[in-house]
């Protein structure tokens, strides 16, 4: 881009960043009201943003923060490989792991913008597919020796349509390979819709202000950025900080987990954050490796968990991060051919949790718990024949039960939060969606009393439920990692509950089942699956009386659990509403818990 | 024919509007009364009886027809003054409530606690049973443990019960029972059956909306009664309706059964009224109605002539609220308005609201301690407001504390105090122009080719810049814009909505099973209209519409069905094609290859027993009056410019008023901006060429 010299009024400068926010928010909604598959239209696992010409991230959506970091990487890639031979009319697919996207299943849509013969803008939807035609019928694939295995068509910046019509073969190779091909046309359309309506817009955009003062706003946007980024950091202490965690046990390849570790180095004085990823192990055999794209948005996401809440994600504001990561890697450095089939889950949403809780080091005040994670049977990929249908076949990523979030220093967790990488801003699906779409039925589905991670604000609790098929036999692939190591509390809040996954038969609960399983249920046969809860955040016995009150009446913990780790003690009855803390008991008993400890 | 009178308690004002015989609309105002409505409504009542020459009593004794409307139902929520509800649900689900359906503002925003359900839990009442997707019955209800239920109910002294059961609206047999059961266990006790009021697929929305109708029936059956003996007793002999959430008014009797409707109706006016005064100028169908309020602008639609409905309406903000699930007027409202408060953030850009002085301290120039720039501030700074003139003189205003805290908000971001104040309201107007752009985009309604209908105290202001922005050529600011939803309730029409949920799709159109829910509901309405005694012989249309998807998405659009009845395949094609044509106007795609699956068949009943007052004849000779005085304005630029300020009592119909210029009402103020032009409608209506 040509530097220019304009100097813009700062009045303009908000003006035009509304607009360009206003574009996104229209991209986002487009995509999420007309998509097909529930993973879209249900649990959001998509975004939108828009790209620089010049492959700087300008305007991301309120989208995942696992799809923050990477599309401009993709969107240099697209430019890499066509060259000249880029115009109006044209869009390109990526979903390159090794080309800066986050995993495969994400197919990212790049509509690129001209004006005036100029290539200014680069508009891009990433979207969760339902299928990519993976060797399993789940477009997650946690062992997947390689890339070889995993078997997802992949699609390094390739053009998908010229003059605004697609290039046939593109889907012809995508119908013959993808399970329920309509469903994954319908996801095209609106992936691809999103990205036209921004270019109309943006098109619009540049006709109202001209070419210059445009360019002149990048510059100026991504200045002001980096500014509010700057006073963020200087307002931290000084500190370098070591966090580490472990991902779940994998039968027969990785029986310890990982053991995963990220150093956050906070330079006020430069208003700078170093990342440091490289103190990690070797890329593994199996799926769980996490792209350059994938790692970095979880512990990006993690910082921005940890600063103010309405800083501008852009490339003017990541200016201020740097990173530092290992050659070869699990996490941000594969080596071809491993697989990142999971990248954005699994190992991700330790990343998210290590590193926002790296942040409470820094004391009371900083930074949050660890969120529940792992995809259990609540969000499994369940396929099939439906009976009632005609045999039609069915895949879908289910949503209806959920981890529990995080407590933060000043609020207790979020219930539906899903996992870290999602962070509650997924829709859950509605069971009588779900039966009406799918021969399946769900028995009970409700929160699990006494689960949450204690503390002085608590983690929210784990969600438990019970399903599975009317009429003939279903496929539920289960790719948890949550089922090992519980989310952990910080500054004295207790930790989360684990996961875990049970088969049922005849009323009967099997023994335990791994955390990543392909489970095949006949009529008759249910799955039950309980989520992680999150972790607590400060001392539970300064959790407020009326916080501890409102739990035992609602039923979120119990009366016995409220005096052996909240320290408070009740009188009366919940069912007659008379149950009220006794004050001077309470007193007594907090003080006693104290000194036990000490 | 006497007179029509329509009344809205808002929050702070109750707003009266009186139509004579000949079609003349007298605004009347006054304080809003919690304590007991009907107090602050005949405050206002006298104000424009004192302006008809006659007493309060009489005026009502002459009166034909009051259309009341209420923030009562929304205060209680609110305020969680809600009767001691149960909430009885399917055994496995009693977390319905707690779940919802999802969602989350700000991914990495943790400084908010997740909601309290509607109905706690530890109310919340498991009822063992289980009907399928199909209607089947999976598990019989077990009456023996349901009756045991109810008698705890009865023991605990609820006052209101809640029943929704899943997949109730494929088969309602389970909660008919337990219907039958409460009338026998606790005779008198209000409850709400979830497949009677809200008929649809999605067990959260269905759920929420019966907890809240049923929470809110002792309350408003009290409340609407009470009404009614009051003004019985003050000499009001005619009809008594009640506004409603989906721009119509309805019977005392009948909303004492569906009390949920009366929620948000004042707003879902504002769109009534708008699409009224479009009709009387003649501007088209295609109406966006912003109400600027002083801390909130509220903007909703007509498209085609039609009102726009939303079954996404909440109570409290979106996904931390409660969902109303009913269909209501799609109003969405932002945090801008006259004492929205401007501020500059760390990187140095300037910012308006959320934040707001409100009413207390209220902006610097009200002169309450109010310290901190906002719009209105600004609004003076620049000279369109007359500080000595303001809500007709009645609120005198403090020029200097505006100036000051203008001019000191000045030198911390680097602008003279008139380009302090001009960049207040540039930013403010981008935030209305961004709640204008949402609401249409999202229902591809092309600004364009729209009118714009303006309404509240602040909207003067900044809707003719706003109105440029967007490419709308035309600003049609009624004179009683002060009291749009008061306004529109003389337009409305009494509707009524029957709901089925019957799914289907297009490659396997089950004919006959549609047809028998379109016929349920037609027979429904049918028997609406025949229950009400102000129906008889009035005009009457009815609508219906599906709410339909391609196959596999979750969300629908809703569809206007070609007519009555389907007679075979050629008009499963005509609605196919409707819904095509309505996904690519919403969504810019359409998918021919997908089947179309319809979910849930809606009808709509209009009854209009009083008509509206005759349109005014339309010619008008145009000619420039002259300004009853000038003043120094500023519009951007690098100078202040000499603007005339005319007199909203001294205009005559016709009269055009070329910008730069101020127009004075009593209750609202228009600013003309440069090149561009007011007039004044025969019909007593600002028009304002923004083009």
């Amino acid at each position: 881009m040509t530097d220019t010299d304009t100097k813009l009024d700062p009045v303009l400068i908000s003006v035009m960043a509304n607009r360009l926010d206003g574009i996104v928010r229209e991209m986002t909604n487009t995509l999420l009201r007309s998509a097909r598959s529930a993973v879209i239209s249900s649990a959001r696992d998509f975004s939108c943003c828009l790209v620089t010409g010049d492959d700087q991230l300008l305007a991301p959506a309120e989208g995942l923060p696992v799809h923050i970091f990477g599309c401009h990487i993709q969107t240099a890639n697209m430019r890499k490989y066509h060259g000249d031979d880029i115009k109006r009319g044209d869009a390109y697919l990526d979903n390159d792991p090794y080309g800066g996207n986050t995993h495969p299943a994400d197919h990212t849509f790049m509509v690129p913008v001209f004006f005036e013969g100029e290539h200014l803008f680069t508009a891009v939807s990433k979207c969760h597919m339902a299928d990519i035609g993976n060797s399993i019928p789940s477009s997650y694939f946690v062992m997947a020796k390689d890339v070889y295995e995993e078997g997802a068509l992949v699609f390094p910046g390739v053009r998908i349509q010229r003059d605004f019509e697609n290039i046939e073969d593109i889907m012809r190779m995508c119908r013959a390979r993808i399970r329920v091909p309509d469903q994954w046309y319908g996801d095209y359309l609106a992936g691809l819709g999103s990205a036209r309506i921004a270019e109309r817009r943006l098109e619009a955009f540049c006709e109202k202000y001209g070419k210059e003062t445009v360019k002149a706003f990048f510059k100026e946007w991504f200045n002001y950025s980096e500014r509010r980024m700057v006073d963020n950091i200087k307002r931290l202490p000084k500190a370098s900080l070591v966090n580490k965690g472990r991902s779940d046990p994998l039968i027969g390849v990785l029986p310890d987990g990982l053991e995963l570790t990220v150093k956050v180095d906070i330079d006020p004085d430069e208003a700078e954050i170093h990342i440091d990823l490289s103190d990690n192990p070797p890329s593994v055999d199996v799926g769980l490796n996490t792209s350059l794209g994938a790692a970095t948005s979880a512990v990006v996401g993690a910082v921005f968990n940890a600063l103010d809440k309405d800083l501008p994600r852009n490339e003017g504001a990541f200016r201020r991060l740097k990173f530092t990561y290992a050659e070869d890697s699990v996490v941000a450095a594969p080596t071809f051919p491993h697989s990142c089939s999971v990248a954005t889950t699994n190992v991700s949403e330790r990343l998210v949790n290590i590193t926002q809780s790296a942040f409470a080091q820094l004391g009371d005040g900083m930074g949050l718990s660890e969120g529940g994670a792992g995809l259990g049977a609540g969000m499994a990929v369940i396929s099939g024949n439906d009976a009632s249908r005609g045999g039609e076949p069915y895949v879908n990523r289910l949503m209806l039960s959920t981890n529990g979030g995080p407590a933060s220093p000043v609020a207790d967790g979020w219930v539906n939060y899903a996992i870290p990488v999602i962070a509650g801003l997924m829709y859950r699906d509605s069971v009588e969606v779900d039966e009406l779409k799918h021969p399946i039925r769900v028995e009970s589905l409700g929160i699990v009393t006494d689960s949450s991670g204690a503390g002085r604000r608590r983690g929210a609790p784990a969600q438990q439920i019970e399903y599975g098929p009317t009429d003939a036999p279903m496929m539920a692939v289960i790719s948890c990692d949550g089922q090992h190591t519980p989310p952990r509390g910080v500054v004295g809040g207790h930790d989360g509950t684990a996961g875990e996954t049970w088969q049922i038969e005849d009323g009967v609960q099997s023994e335990r089942l791994p955390n990543v399983i392909q489970l095949k249920l006949d009529p008759g046969q249910r799955v039950r699956g309980r989520d992680s809860s999150g972790g607590g955040y400060g001392d539970p016995l300064d959790r407020e009386l009326e916080r501890v009150t409102v739990d035992v009446l609602e039923g979120w913990e119990t009366r016995e659990k409220a005096r052996d780790i909240y320290g408070v003690i009740f009188t009366g009855e919940i069912d007659d509403e008379t149950l009220e803390p006794d004050v001077a008991a309470t007193e007594a008993r907090r003080a006693e818990i104290r000194e036990a400890r000490a | 024919m006497g007179y029509r009178i329509s009344v809205d308690t808002g929050g702070t004002f109750t707003d009266m509007v009186l139509v004579d015989e000949e079609g003349n609309f007298n605004i009347g105002k006054a304080l809003t009364t919690p304590e007991r409505i009907s107090e602050g409504m005949f405050s206002a009542l006298e104000v424009v009886a004192e302006a008809a020459g006659k007493t309060a009593r009489d005026l009502l004794a002459e009166t034909d027809i009051l259309i009341y409307g209420t923030t009562r139902a929304t205060n209680a929520v609110v305020t969680k003054a809600t009767a001691r509800t149960a909430f009885l649900t399917t055994t496995g689900f009693r977390d319905i409530l707690v779940l919802k359906e999802g969602g989350k503002h700000g991914p990495h925003d943790y400084s908010y606690d997740y909601p309290q359900p509607y109905i706690p839990r530890r109310h919340t009442f498991e009822i063992d049973e289980r009907i399928g997707s199909a209607g089947e019955v999976v598990r019989e209800l077990d009456e023996a443990k349901a009756r045991q239920v109810i008698e705890t109910l009865k023991e605990r002294k609820f006052e209101a019960v809640s029943v929704s059961l899943l997949w109730c609206i494929a088969n309602n047999a389970h909660e008919l029972r337990l219907g039958e059961l409460i009338e026998e266990i606790m005779p008198g006790v209000p409850y709400t059956l979830s497949h009677q009021l809200a008929p649809i697929l999605r067990e959260y929305r269905r759920a929420s909306a019966t907890s809240i109708d049923a929470s809110l029936k002792p309350l408003m059956q009290a409340h609407l009664r009470g009404m009614q003996s009051d003004l019985l007793e003050a000499g009001f002999s005619g009809d008594l309706l009640v506004s409603t959430s989906v721009g119509g008014c309805q019977e005392v009797e009948t909303l004492v059964e569906r009390p949920i409707n009366t929620l948000k109706s004042g707003p879902a006016m504002a769109p009534v009224a708008g699409r009224a005064y479009s009709a009387v100028e003649n501007m088209g169908g295609d109406v966006i109605v912003c109400d600027t309020g002083g801390t909130t602008f509220d903007v909703g639609l007509v498209r085609d002539g039609q009102l726009v409905y939303s079954r996404d309406s909440w109570l409290g903000p979106q996904w931390l609220g409660d969902i109303i699930g009913a269909s209501t007027v799609d109003v969405r409202s932002i945090g801008a308005g006259g004492g929205s408060i401007a501020w500059q953030d760390p990187g140095g850009l300037l910012r308006v609201g959320p934040q707001s002085a409100g009413s207390v301290p209220g902006p610097a120039c009200y002169g309450n301690g109010g310290n901190e720039p906002t719009v209105t501030d600004a609004a003076l700074v620049l000279g369109y407001i007359d500080p000595d003139y303001f809500n007709g003189g009645r609120l005198s205003l403090d020029r200097a504390a505006a100036e000051r805290v203008i001019g000191d908000f000045g030198k911390v971001i680097g602008k003279s105090p008139d380009e302090t104040a001009h960049a207040i309201m540039v930013i403010a107007n981008e935030l209305m122009i961004k709640a204008i752009g949402e609401i249409t985009v999202n229902d591809g309604l092309n600004p364009r080719e729209s009118v714009i209908v303006a309404g509240g105290g602040a909207a003067g202001f900044n809707i003719m810049p706003i109105a440029r922005e967007l490419g709308c050529d035309t600003v049609i600011l009624p004179k009683t814009a002060s009291a749009l939803s008061a306004c529109g309730m003389q337009y409305s029409s009494i509707v009524f909505e029957a709901t089925r949920s019957r799914f289907t799709a297009s490659n396997e159109f089950d004919i006959e099973g549609v047809n028998n829910a379109l016929a349920e509901i037609e027979s429904e309405l049918l028997e609406f209209k025949d229950s009400l005694a102000t129906a008889a012989g009035a005009a009457t249309t009815i609508e219906f519409f599906v709410e339909a998807r391609y196959k596999a998405q979750v969300w629908e659009l809703d569809t206007a069905l070609p007519k009555q009845r389907l007679d075979g395949p050629a008009d499963v094609e005509a609605i196919t094609e409707s819904f095509h044509q309505t996904h690519e106007r919403v969504h810019a795609v359409r998918d021919e290859g997908s089947p179309v699956e319809c979910v849930n068949w809606k009808g709509r009943i209009s009854i209009q027993p009083f008509s509206p007052p005759p349109a005014p004849d339309a010619t008008t000779i145009s000619q420039n009056p002259a300004p009853d005085e000038t003043r120094s304005c500023f519009f951007g630029g690098t100078e202040r410019v000499s603007t005339p300020v005319f007199r909203g009592d001294n205009l005559a119909t016709g009269d055009e008023v070329q910008g730069p210029a101020i127009i004075q009402e009593a209750t609202t103020t228009i600013v003309v901006y440069p090149d561009m032009s007011a007039r004044l409608s025969a019909a007593g209506d600002y028009i304002l060429d923004c083009s």
